[in-house]
């Protein structure tokens, strides 16, 4: 092979830059996660979250599950981490999180799937380079109910 | 005996008083590679070491996923204030106000803002203010959160 795979490989980039965001997009995210036994168990463990309901399956039961609840904070976790490629990959700093509302439970072997609307966009003054970005996402189970819905705020670099 | 405790229950939590939650943990790979990964978050600054020493960053080293932070300070206060919760409400107000990187070891404190009637019988709504800090006592992250918490004798008909 005389061509060196590197000199010939073109970069095929992920991510979005703050120039791309438009006030009012709306954006459809991929993938989807089916969110098992493992996934809750071993996050909730790993974080210290001690609510039976999320570990005990006898407990959820006993207080009107028909399982173990998935952590509250793994859905949203995971709904965020959804939405990541689309909106802050090529991003800075995750800044916060406003106006989180759990709208229902969500239970081990449920689908979720993310959506994400721009609300706001401004050039950060403090960072060079960045611009803040502000977005509304929801995260919805297999039947296309609502399980999850915040605003979310990221620096977000300005294409070069 | 009881499965969770019986000083968090609705009545036990008085407007304005704060907590120092008695456990601290240290963040490790595990906790934000792990986590970002198995969450599906795509941002290399949280898994790629390489990148994150040579590329400028703003960071010069893998950064927690803010995702973490949360779940972590909320958690490590989830047995205080969220042991006997039926549900989870909301949160509100979340800011990431400094990075945390591995070996960082983060410590809860909460602040009961407010109580108020559970849209269940023998329950109410519980308004905290969490804290989370490093070892170096800096803030890195603050937050409300509402929790739906079951009065004492919750289900006892």
């Amino acid at each position: 092979m005389s061509e060196d795979f590197r000199e010939k490989a073109r970069l095929i980039p992920k991510g979005n830059h703050y120039d791309v965001f438009e006030i009012g997009q709306v954006y459809e995210h991929h993938w989807g996660r089916t969110i098992n036994a493992g996934d809750n168990s071993l996050f909730t463990t790993l974080t210290l979250s001690y609510n039976p309901l999320y570990f005990n399956a006898e407990y959820a039961k006993a207080h009107d599950h028909p399982g173990i609840v998935v952590n509250p904070l793994l859905v949203f976790n995971t709904v965020f981490g959804l939405t990541v490629e689309d909106l802050s990959e090529g991003g800075g700093p995750f800044l916060g999180v406003d106006e989180l509302t759990y709208h229902r439970p969500v239970y081990e072997g449920d689908t979720v799937t993310a959506r994400s609307t721009v609300k706001d966009k401004r050039v950060s003054k403090n960072m060079k380079g960045f611009g803040i970005v502000t977005w509304h996402t929801e995260g919805f189970n297999q039947n296309s109910e609502l399980v999850v819905d915040y605003r979310r705020s990221n620096l977000v670099r300005i294409k070069k | 005996m009881a499965l969770t405790g019986t000083d968090n229950y609705f009545e036990d939590f008085t407007v304005g008083d704060v907590y120092r939650h008695a456990r601290g943990k240290t963040i490790m790979e595990y906790d934000n590679v792990g986590t970002t990964l198995q969450v599906m978050n795509t941002a290399e600054g949280h898994f790629n070491e390489h990148l994150m020493q040579n590329s400028g960053a703003i960071f010069p080293q893998r950064v927690n996923f803010g995702g973490v932070t949360i779940a972590t300070v909320v958690g490590l206060a989830m047995q205080d204030t969220g042991e006997n919760a039926l549900r989870e409400v909301g949160m509100d107000k979340i800011r990431l106000k400094s990075p945390v990187f591995h070996g960082d070891t983060l410590y809860a404190f909460t602040e009961v803002l407010g109580t108020e009637a559970g849209d269940e019988p023998d329950t109410g709504i519980v308004h905290f203010k969490h804290y989370g800090v490093n070892q170096d006592d800096k803030l890195v992250f603050e937050g409300e959160r509402r929790v739906l918490v079951k009065k004492r004798g919750w289900g006892a008909k």
